[in-house]
Formats: C-alpha cells, sequence, structure tokens
C-alpha cells in the first residue's frame, strides 16, 4: 500500500470511530518466544463449509507448488488444496474414513504422498492429484501381527532414496521398515519396559540436520518424548518433554516443531498448545504453552496458558516460514495460519 | 443466561471480520503433595506467560484483581482451607478458577478395614485411607480405592475409646469417567455398654447435574448425639443409577474414595 492510502485509509477509519460507538478493537495475538514468535490467525480458511466440509483435520503439507494440502478424515473430501491465502483451489478423496498421515516425497521430481488410514489398517502412496501409486497392507511379515485390525498405522517418513518407516501409533507402536517398492525390509520400536520402546507411536520424521549422522526421531506419545534412531533401528536417545502429549515432529531448517495435543495437567480439557525445539532438541518457544524452563539441563512440566488451541494435531510451515495448525476433534475447525512476528 | 450471553458478546466484538478473537487464559498450575497433612501443606501455582498475573483467596471468595497476587509457596496451616486462584492479563479473558481444599489430620486412626476394591483400583495398600495422601483429583493417582458395586462397608478402629465428633470422607468426581460422590452414607460406633453398633448419623447426597471439572468432594458428617468409642463401621452406597443427562444413565456410577479423618 501506498503511503498516502494508508494516511487516507486511517483517517477515514478514524471518522468511523468517531460517528459510531466505539468498538473494542482486540490487538493481535502474539504466540511464542525468543525469535520464534507468531501472529495467530484464526480465520484463515475462506472455506465453504457446505462445499468443503472437514471433520478431524490431521496433517498439513506444502508441495513444490506453494500449495498447502490437508488431510481429514471427512470422506467427503479427504484432501482439501488451499493456496497459501486460505483460498481453496481443489479437493479430492473419498475413500480414506480413517485419513491420518500425510507425507510428501519427491520421487526423482515428481511429487507423492503417503497416506496412513486409521480405519483401514493400509498406508496408501498416490499422486499428488490422488491416483494410488500403492498400497501397504499389515505387516504380517514382522511375525507380530495376526489381523490387520491390529494395525493403526498413524505416520510415515520417507528418506531421499524412497525407503519407507511406518509408525504403528495406535497399533502395536512399531516402526516397520520397506524399500521404495514395498519390500519389507523389518521393524523395532514396540511397547516395552526399556528406553528403546515406545507407547503411542504417533508420528516419526528424518532428520538430516547432523548430515554426517542422519536420524530417525519417533514419537512416544504417552511419553511425553520423541525417541531418537539410526536409520538402522538402534535406539539413540530420548528428549523428554514432560507434561506434553506431542504428536508428529515435523522439520524445517534448523527447528523442529510439533502440535501437543494436549498436556497431562489438563487431559481431555483442550489443553493443546505447539512447540518448537532447536537443533539441539531444546525447547525454544511454546506457542500458547508456558516458557520453556529447564533447571539443570531438565526441562519443568509444560503446560497450555492460552486457550486458542483446543486439540492441535500438526504443523505445517510454509516456504515464508508461516505455519499452519491443523487441529483434531476440535468442533470441525479449520486450519489456523501463524505469521512469524520479526 | 449469563453464561449464554458472554460468549455471543465476545464473538459479536470480536468476531467480526476486522478483528481476531480474544481468547482465555488457561487456568494456572496448581500443585501439593496431598490435601491432607499433619502440621502444614504447601502449595505452589504456576504460570509462566509473560504479562499475567496469578490472583488467589484463602478464604473460599472466587479471586479477582483486587485480591493478593500470588509471588511466593503458600503455607496451609488451618484445616479445611480452600484456595482458590485465577490468572488475569491484559488483552486475554480471565482464566478459569482452581481450588482444593486442605484437610488437616484427625484422630490417631490403628487400622481400617474395608471390601475389597475393584481389583484395578486397589490405592496404595492397606493405609490408603489414612495415610494423608491423596486430594488429588486424578483417578489414576494411586490414592484411590475404586468401586463398583451394591454397597461398600468400612470399619476404623481408633487407638484408645474417645469422644467423636465428626467423621470425613473424601471421593473423587470425575464424571466423563462415571465417578460420582455415594448417594448415601451411614456411619455406626461401636457402643461398649450395648455390645453392638449404633447409628452415628447419615447422609443422602443429590448427584450434582452441572459439575464441570474433576474435583475432590468432602463430606463432612457430624454425630448426631454425644459419642466416645474406638470403633467406627461407615456404610456407603454408591450412586446406583447416573442420572439422566449423562450417556451412562441408568447404569449404577464408580465410587473413589481417598481418604476419611475422624474428629
Amino acid at each position: 500500500m501506498e503511503r498516502r492510502n494508508f494516511l487516507r485509509n486511517t483517517s477515514l477509519a478514524m471518522a468511523a470511530l468517531m460517528i459510531k460507538p466505539p468498538i473494542p478493537m482486540k490487538e493481535d495475538t502474539v504466540l511464542g518466544q525468543g525469535n520464534r514468535r507468531y501472529k495467530l490467525d484464526n480465520h484463515w480458511s475462506h472455506a465453504d463449509v457446505a462445499k468443503y466440509p472437514v471433520n478431524d483435520c490431521h496433517e498439513m503439507i506444502q508441495d513444490s507448488k506453494g500449495r498447502i494440502l490437508l488431510l481429514t478424515n471427512e470422506t467427503h473430501n479427504n484432501v482439501l488444496i488451499y493456496d497459501k491465502k486460505g483460498k481453496i483451489l481443489e479437493s479430492w478423496g473419498h475413500e480414506y474414513p480413517g485419513a491420518h498421515g500425510l507425507t510428501l516425497f519427491d520421487e526423482n521430481g515428481t511429487e507423492v504422498l503417503f497416506i496412513c488410514d486409521n480405519s483401514r489398517h493400509q498406508v496408501i502412496k498416490t499422486t499428488i492429484d490422488g491416483r494410488v501409486l500403492m498400497t501397504l497392507d499389515y505387516p504380517k511379515e514382522t511375525g507380530q501381527y495376526t489381523k490387520p485390525e491390529e494395525y493403526i498405522p498413524t505416520e510415515t517418513a520417507i528418506t531421499p532414496t524412497g525407503d519407507i518407516y511406518v509408525a504403528d501409533g495406535y497399533g502395536k507402536d512399531f516402526v516397520i521398515h520397506y524399500d521404495a517398492s514395498g519390500r519389507y525390509l523389518g521393524y523395532f520400536g514396540g511397547r516395552g519396559p526399556q528406553e528403546k520402546h515406545l507407547l503411542n507411536a504417533h508420528g516419526i520424521c528424518l532428520d538430516f540436520r547432523d548430515n554426517k549422522q542422519p536420524n530417525l526421531i519417533v514419537t512416544s506419545r504417552q511419553q511425553n518424548a520423541f525417541k531418537r534412531y539410526t536409520l538402522e533401528g538402534e535406539y539413540i536417545n530420548t528428549i523428554a518433554l514432560p507434561g506434553a502429549w506431542v504428536c508428529r515432529p515435523v522439520i524445517k531448517g534448523d527447528y523442529l516443531y510439533s502440535a501437543v495435543l494436549q498436556t497431562n495437567s489438563r487431559q481431555g480439557d483442550h489443553s493443546g498448545f505447539v512447540t518448537i525445539l532447536d537443533k539441539n532438541y531444546k525447547v525454544v518457544s511454546n506457542l500458547a504453552g508456558s516458557v520453556p524452563n529447564y533447571v539443570d539441563g531438565k526441562l519443568d512440566e509444560m503446560y497450555q496458558t492460552i486457550k486458542c488451541f483446543s486439540y492441535p494435531h500438526d504443523v505445517c510451515i510454509d516456504d515464508e516460514e508461516n505455519l499452519y495448525i491443523a487441529q483434531w476433534n476440535s468442533g470441525k475447525v479449520y486450519p489456523y495460519k501463524l505469521s512469524p512476528v520479526i | 443466561m449469563k453464561k449464554l450471553l458472554l460468549p455471543l458478546l465476545t464473538s459479536l466484538l470480536f468476531n467480526n471480520g476486522f478483528g481476531q478473537q480474544l481468547f482465555q487464559l488457561a487456568p494456572p498450575m496448581l500443585q501439593y503433595h496431598s490435601a491432607f497433612f499433619k502440621d502444614s501443606e504447601t502449595a505452589s501455582l504456576k504460570f509462566a506467560q509473560p504479562g499475567t498475573k496469578i490472583y488467589f483467596t484463602l478464604n473460599g471468595a472466587e479471586p479477582t484483581q483486587k485480591d493478593a497476587v500470588y509471588r511466593k509457596p503458600i503455607d496451609v496451616k488451618k484445616s479445611l482451607t480452600t484456595l482458590k486462584a485465577k490468572v488475569f492479563g491484559n488483552g486475554f479473558l480471565p482464566s478459569e478458577t482452581v481450588q482444593a481444599t486442605f484437610i488437616k489430620d484427625g484422630l490417631k486412626i490403628k487400622s481400617i478395614e474395608q471390601s475389597p476394591p475393584n481389583e484395578k483400583y486397589p490405592g496404595n495398600g492397606a493405609t490408603t485411607l489414612f495415610d494423608n495422601e491423596g486430594g488429588i483429583a486424578n483417578m489414576h493417582s494411586k490414592n484411590f480405592l475404586g468401586y463398583q458395586q451394591d454397597s461398600v462397608e468400612i470399619n476404623i478402629t481408633l487407638d484408645k475409646k474417645q469422644p467423636i465428633r465428626s467423621v470425613l470422607l473424601d471421593f473423587l468426581r470425575d464424571e466423563g469417567s462415571w465417578i460420582f460422590p455415594p448417594q448415601k452414607i451411614t456411619i455406626f460406633y461401636f457402643d461398649d455398654a450395648k455390645n453392638e453398633f449404633e447409628i452415628m448419623n447419615k447422609k443422602e447426597i443429590i448427584a450434582n447435574t452441572n459439575a464441570k471439572a474433576n474435583a475432590c468432594v468432602f463430606e463432612l458428617i457430624k454425630a448426631g448425639a454425644k459419642v466416645n468409642s474406638n470403633r467406627l463401621k461407615i456404610i456407603i452406597q454408591p450412586l446406583q443409577s447416573i442420572p439422566e443427562w449423562h450417556p451412562g444413565k441408568g447404569k449404577q456410577a464408580w465410587l473413589f474414595i481417598d481418604e476419611i479423618k475422624i474428629y
């Protein structure tokens, strides 16, 4: 906007204020701490609810065209494709009643999607516009499963060579490893008393920030932690996030972002927030959550401070460092957008 | 009506396209070891959100910005002290109020024998009901004995024969988990002269129909007449029929009890 226009608009607004009774203007809600602070826009989506309904908004990604893809378990349109301003561009998908996990992979210059479906007990690879390329059924090769119902995959991570890791986060908490063609290679994780075990392995991602030693980060949500493993499935260490039911880890640049579905101190009470960790897995900012505090290297229990999210389920970071927050069981709300405050 | 009006006004004023919504602060974190204490108990409050303050009262009143600002942990020494706390901050609606009532130890209890609880909720062993542990509204804390049956019998033996004025029982209310306070409590004392149990008092409780948050709720039952004894028998009748408005209507509720005090 040119400066002259800006001035004129301002004086018009002032005039309007003088005529009308004063309307309380709400300042922007700014969330987070340090150099990871964001302005909240909870009216980002322009979707018409009659045309593009959602149920749970589970996960979001941005494709190379800059479009934002949302996966919902509403079979009227399992995938909604937005521009960054919140306008719906297109939609597809009616056959994913348990649509949960959404991962984008650049396969030799062509982008493909991996969808985890909780209800179908399958992982489905599709083109970006929804044509099915491959379906992975329950992993009986592991010897750990006797029927599809025991397997409830929640997330995938794909290596640069196309290897697929599937987290069975609502099933038996194993991580199953396949090659690019879907051939079974092995598994790790599962439930148990040891540090290497998982409880509610809800998310998984690859971490290339240390390029000498790429590794896998897997969520152990009921243990309020991320756990790190080598690509071979050897346990490395645990990143404790006391109080926080972290969903999937999402890495962009130097930072790791994760929606916190809810907190231990207020379970079942819409107590979610969003957490951001730096390269050293240290929490640097909580959006709508408590200021992170470390005492002798140990993180204090975290909790929600502002009730602007109910049950956030995923964070998508776009090419301009804006965040999009998808929410589960939150009154069918569309995603919110958060823009960096500089 | 007032409850309906506020969100409506809020959405009219703040949700009309040129402004963003006004959000509410979450309640502060209230932490203490146990609501039951011998000499004193320390309660702490936390709310790490810049620009906000925690206000609290100890007299049962709803906290306002005219009340004390929380700065350091609070020592409670007086029995039945209710701490209420609430967060206020510019640009946000004030939080819901959190609260806890702290309960002082009573006459020395030698032993308690009770009906065997459900195997999933065995509490913390034989001393669960008089270990001064609990008063935390979390069904998964190990302080509660859980029952789902027609009646629960509790037999209490005191250190020595002495005057008994009242009995306090602490229950969990977690309606989402089908846990309700009981519908009836009957207390008997052993009368040496008659060599039998005599009624001390009884209380019937109407199930709350609008309880929102999980909470520990206590019942203080006074002796109807002068009582001098070293043995009490308590018969608790869990809520036999969950109210209409609840998804579990008509079914038997769970009873969770974590402590008994004799005064």
